[in-house]
């Protein structure tokens, strides 16, 4: 082989090589190890810590026994409680840390119920723009029992 | 607002095409590429000499659209370092991630091809030249500068094998591409057999389309008369290829509407209300009907070279047009429709966004700079005029 294209072939074969050792670098070592991901990942999973406490826990224990079991019966009871009001595990294993007061903006409120063109026709929807005069919906509407106004 | 879009019943998660013309950009970059490069492959491979003033030419445009191949798909995916993830762990079961591969071995194969086409003005440039010239030639030649008649000799074989090579690897980037969509099969409007096979000829009619503007353009700035025997050349195979192209769309939809399955009516609506205008207007009409009636006069027609060579340009425009236009009613079109088969969508493209009409035009742009660069470094001019010195003495 002439002289130019073995350094041609020597040139691919030193990219092809890179190429090689550098996916041998990025490629995690567990990767593959259960399926098409970083075999690692499940233990770092596991190990986070629990952010959530669950709805039931706010009603079960006996702190927030009224209004859980109002929002229970509530068209809202699909709707858990940490949606609005936060992660809450640390909350309920020591109520004196309290979680972020919940969100009652209308964008907040809007993310469901702001008309979609993709959303059922019965779901409540509200065109934000000509529905109630930009105050916030729980002026008029209760998160907790919807319809209840 | 979005209810006006909306036709029919749709599924929650349709509302919003995610598509955009980024993806309608991509496979149109990928198809001038494999055109240009089969289009070069005319002469290198199937020796025909007419086309030899241009054969180097469209390799450097091949070069130069391959490079930005890429680009519209890292725009529309938005965190373009996940790019290589595709290419470190491929999974196999995604028609998606063979691009990579078949991209670089398809770039390693074009960019081979052109340092075999031009090793001896390399060589004799770093000879020649001075300073940081020197060493950027030097480098290209791979600080190898044999170019006795053995060596050449040597080059040409190989170059032979890659264009051989090359040949069915142009197809298979571009079949590839069409296949992403042929197989989809919960879309009717993609879903078929003949989805390679059709990007690919709309590929090579493209390609060869931009051949001729870019030739005649280049001529003009030049000024250089144009050698007609290239151009007719390219405009018969760009006649033939525009045929076989456009009679593969037509079995398409004829299959589509003789086999008239559950999907008929949702595609009959969207070729009367959706994409009438693209489809029978701009990818049929103008950009097939018309080019084929211009091109058959231009094999028709005797002398008159002036009004031939414009027709071949405006053919040659209509079809680039057409064939955007073919590649907007596919992937767009495809997600027009509804996955209920009884309602559908409308894609409104916007302006300033990562994924609008601004971004495409600039990637539209970038190939014709990087062909600016490229021919700057490695100019093809002399095959098209020292063509055009014999053609011009002889016809005097």
């Amino acid at each position: 082989m002439q002289p130019h294209l073995k350094r041609a072939f020597t040139l691919l074969a030193i990219i092809i090589i890179a190429f090689i050792f550098v996916r041998s670098l990025a490629v995690p070592g567990s990767f593959g190890e259960y399926g098409w991901y970083r075999g690692d990942s499940v233990n770092e999973l596991r190990s986070q810590d629990i952010e959530y406490a669950g709805s039931r826990t706010c009603g079960d224990v006996g702190c927030h026994n009224t209004l859980y079991s109002i929002w229970n019966q509530s068209r809202h009871k699909t709707v858990n409680c940490e949606t609005c009001h936060g992660p809450s595990e640390k909350h309920a294993s020591n109520i004196r840390i309290m979680p972020e007061p919940a969100d009652d903006s209308r964008d907040f409120c809007g993310l469901c119920h702001y008309n979609r063109v993709a959303r059922p026709d019965g779901f409540p929807q509200v065109d934000p723009e000509t529905h109630g005069q930009n105050l916030r919906c729980a002026y008029c509407h209760n998160p907790h029992k919807p319809w209840f106004v | 607002m979005m209810e006006n879009l909306v036709w029919g019943y749709i599924y929650p998660n349709e509302a919003e095409i995610q598509w955009s013309i980024l993806i309608v950009l991509y496979p149109y970059i990928t198809g001038l590429v494999a055109g240009a490069f089969i289009a070069s492959s005319l002469y290198h491979v199937f020796g025909n000499k007419d086309i030899k003033p241009v054969a180097r030419f469209a390799l450097l445009t091949a070069f130069a659209f391959l490079c930005v191949a890429m680009l519209p798909l890292l725009a529309h995916l938005g965190n373009p370092q996940r790019a290589l993830s595709i290419m470190f762990t491929p999974h196999l079961s995604s028609a998606m991630s063979g691009f990579g591969y078949i991209f670089s071995f398809y770039f390693i194969v074009v960019v081979l091809e052109i340092w075999l086409a031009f090793r001896v003005d390399i060589v004799n440039a770093a000879l020649n030249s001075r300073g940081w010239k020197e060493l950027l030639y030097s480098a290209l030649a791979l600080f190898s500068y044999d170019i006795s008649e053995k060596a050449l000799e040597a080059d040409e074989k190989l170059g032979r094998k890659l264009a051989i090579i090359g040949i069915p690897s142009a197809a298979f980037l571009h079949g590839y591409v069409g296949f992403i969509f042929g197989g989809i099969k919960a879309n009717p409007w993609w879903s078929s057999s003949l989805m390679p096979i059709i990007f690919l000829m709309s590929a090579i009619v493209s390609g060869i389309a931009l051949l001729i503007l870019l030739y005649l353009v280049v001529m003009r700035i030049k000024k250089h008369p144009i050698n007609h025997k290239t151009l007719y050349s390219l405009a018969h195979y760009l006649w033939v290829f525009l045929i076989v192209a456009v009679v593969l769309e037509m079995l398409e939809i004829i299959s589509i509407k003789y086999e008239a399955l559950e999907e008929i009516e949702i595609i009959e609506h969207l070729l009367a209300e959706k994409i009438a205008f693209t489809f029978y207007g701009i990818q049929l009409t103008m950009g097939a009907l018309i080019p084929f009636i211009l091109l058959l006069l231009v094999g028709v027609i005797k002398n008159r070279d002036k009004l031939k060579v414009a027709m071949v340009a405006i053919s040659s425009m209509f079809i680039l047009i057409g064939v955007f236009a073919m590649r907007w009613n596919v992937v767009i079109g495809g997600q027009e429709i509804s996955k209920s088969l009884a309602g559908t969508m409308t894609y409104v493209p916007v302006f300033f966004h990562h994924e609008g009409v601004l971004p495409a035009i600039i990637i539209l742009i970038i190939p014709f700079i990087i062909l600016r660069v490229v021919t700057y470094i490695l100019p093809p001019w002399k095959d098209m005029m020292e063509e055009n010195e014999e053609v011009a003495v002889s016809s005097e």
